[in-house]
């Protein structure tokens, strides 16, 4: 009698996985599928999924240089990369002095840190639009990171907040007795040891800033057009051309869907676990 | 010396986020022209937001904003909820359904949108083929021809991309809870249910309200599905309040009405920002 409610209930939990993993990765192995067919094959009725017509001629024609899509690759990975660098540089020194030195108001920045994230972009975008239509800032490399840092600093002094204050200060209070300054000893013995949350947490902002689009379709014009925007156009210009426009977003989702599957371990544990810790 | 460190970041911030969230509550008190070169302003105290009570498009966007969120957060919390049970059971444990989860969550929205007005396609969409093939429907659905229903496609394409992250936020919440008290329950003759209830929902009170509240922001802000999937139509049934505000702006260059509905959103969400901050509150202190 036990062993058969027991046997049951791992029959539904198992069922349960299997539906979830069936609808979670589904549409994504949908999308990845049409993206390798010919658009008559999609187009016949039922579609022709027979694997002799699997082609990768979609991600050749999107590839092309006329259709923004690989210009749109290229200046999301110089906004994401930069954006990340800059971020990790400054936010790391902000989130060390945060977890460490003794800073009038320290909580009160923190607070005011973590409200940021709840910000809507609109309420920003519409003054720091103005002031960079006027500077020329519009459809800029410099001003589309600039802009994106307003989301990525508070995240990164967040996460690397909480990892500065797991680091033990004994290291630090021997450096201060052989007379390093505060800077040093950040630069030489807390960074090193510092490395894999750092890489860690740039990968995270990295993700975030690739994938952005409310303040990308804003402030690009030509020039910097991302990859998301690129996407968005194409599929509102040819919107019958199926399999091209799922090729693009394959394409454009591949690189932040690998991090984070490599990097899993830390978006669970360092971003996920820190939401809900203050 | 503190402040040395910190100020490159609080340079930055006040640039790119104090400013302009002063900024903008100013622009919502004046009409904005374009005037040659330049913009002329021009100061009419609270008209814009007296034109946003009286106007008929704003109300219903704020209508349907606050159906959408609600709605989101529900279905996002049930099922999110759901998964990290199972996931926490010894069965759900293997890494692959770490994985399984996390592609969802990293799977740039832009492409989400694109995935999803592929299935909702009406004439090769496999949405439409798999009610076809199950004899449900007899003639293809225009999925996003009807406004209602168009709405609640949105939602549901939403709430497939948010339910990995607040899943991941709850499965780390029933982690922390210490397996002893599960097994004290047991001794104590409890059943699975009861479990549930008087152990792992207490348990997760903090990460649930977190949830609640973040699943809340990111739902008020909802921006490209609508724009990929419908541009907001049909007959504007699918604007919701940030949408509605980035056209009034940019697209009808009405810059101080669009202020003014950054700003009712701005609100709302910081409210909602202050119960995540007191949410946090107690276990700060306990764990001080």
């Amino acid at each position: 009698m036990i062993s058969n409610r027991r046997f049951l209930h791992r029959f539904f939990i198992r069922l349960g996985l299997a539906t979830f993993t069936l609808l979670a990765l589904g549409p994504v192995l949908w999308g990845v599928v049409t993206s390798l067919f010919p658009l008559t094959s999609l187009t016949s009725r039922p579609p022709d999924l027979n694997p002799v017509n699997i082609t990768i001629e979609n991600y050749i024609l999107v590839l092309d240089t006329s259709r923004g899509l690989f210009s749109g690759l290229i200046n999301s990975f110089i906004i994401a990369f930069f954006t990340s660098a800059i971020g990790l540089v400054v936010g790391s020194m902000a989130a060390y002095s945060l977890a460490r030195l003794n800073m009038p108001g320290r909580n009160k920045i923190l607070m005011m840190i973590l409200a940021t994230q709840m910000f809507p972009g609109i309420v920003i975008i519409i003054p720091l639009f103005l002031v960079m239509s006027r500077l020329n800032l519009v459809d800029t490399h410099f001003g589309l990171i600039m802009v994106y840092l307003s989301f990525i600093l508070p995240i990164v002094i967040w996460i690397l907040k909480g990892f500065f204050e797991g680091v033990p200060m004994e290291l630090e209070r021997a450096a201060a007795v052989d007379g390093a300054t505060p800077l040093q000893t950040f630069r030489f013995i807390v960074l090193p040891i510092s490395l894999p949350p750092l890489f860690a947490t740039g990968v995270f902002a990295f993700i975030e800033s690739w994938n952005e689009f409310f303040f990308a379709i804003i402030l690009t014009r030509i020039d910097v057009k991302t990859a998301p925007i690129a996407i968005a156009e194409f599929s509102g210009q040819y919107t019958t051309l199926y399999g091209q426009m799922l090729a693009s977003a394959v394409l454009a989702s591949i690189p932040v869907v690998v991090l984070a599957i490599i990097f899993r371990k830390f978006i669970l544990e360092g971003f996920v676990e820190g939401a809900i810790k203050a | 010396m503190g402040l040395w460190f910190t100020a490159p970041a609080i340079l930055i911030l006040l640039i790119v986020l104090a400013y302009p969230i002063v900024a903008s509550f100013v622009l919502s008190f004046q009409r904005i022209r374009f005037a040659g070169e330049g913009l002329s302003h021009q100061f009419i105290g609270l008209d814009n937001y007296a034109e946003l009570l009286s106007n008929e498009l704003f109300r219903e966007a704020l209508f349907r904003s606050v159906y959408f969120t609600v709605v989101e957060v529900i279905a996002v919390t049930l099922l999110a909820l759901l998964v990290a049970v199972m996931l926490n059971n010894p069965l759900g444990r293997p890494a692959f359904f770490r994985v399984v989860l996390l592609v969802p969550w990293a799977l740039a929205p832009v492409a989400n949108a694109v995935l999803w007005k592929w299935i909702f396609n009406t004439n090769y969409g496999i949405l439409n083929a798999i009610f076809f093939g199950l004899h449900v429907i007899d003639k293809p659905i225009v999925w996003l021809g009807s406004p209602w229903l168009a709405l609640n496609m949105i939602l549901m394409a939403d709430v497939w991309k948010a339910v990995p992250f607040i899943a991941l936020l709850l499965l780390a919440g029933l982690q922390n809870i210490p397996p002893h008290l599960y097994k004290a329950a047991r001794l104590d003759g409890a059943n699975t249910w009861q479990q549930f209830v008087y152990i792992t929902l207490p348990g997760l009170k903090t990460s649930i309200v977190v949830s609640i509240v973040l699943q809340s922001i990111w739902a008020l802000k909802v921006f490209d599905l609508i724009y990929v999937l419908t541009h907001g139509s049909p007959a504007d049934s699918t604007v919701l309040l940030n949408y509605l505000s980035w056209r009034e702006t940019f697209s009808n260059l009405d810059i101080g009405y669009g202020a003014a509905i950054a700003n009712v959103l701005f609100v709302i969400m910081f409210l909602l920002a202050l119960v995540y901050i007191r949410a946090l509150r107690p276990r700060q202190i306990k764990e001080k």
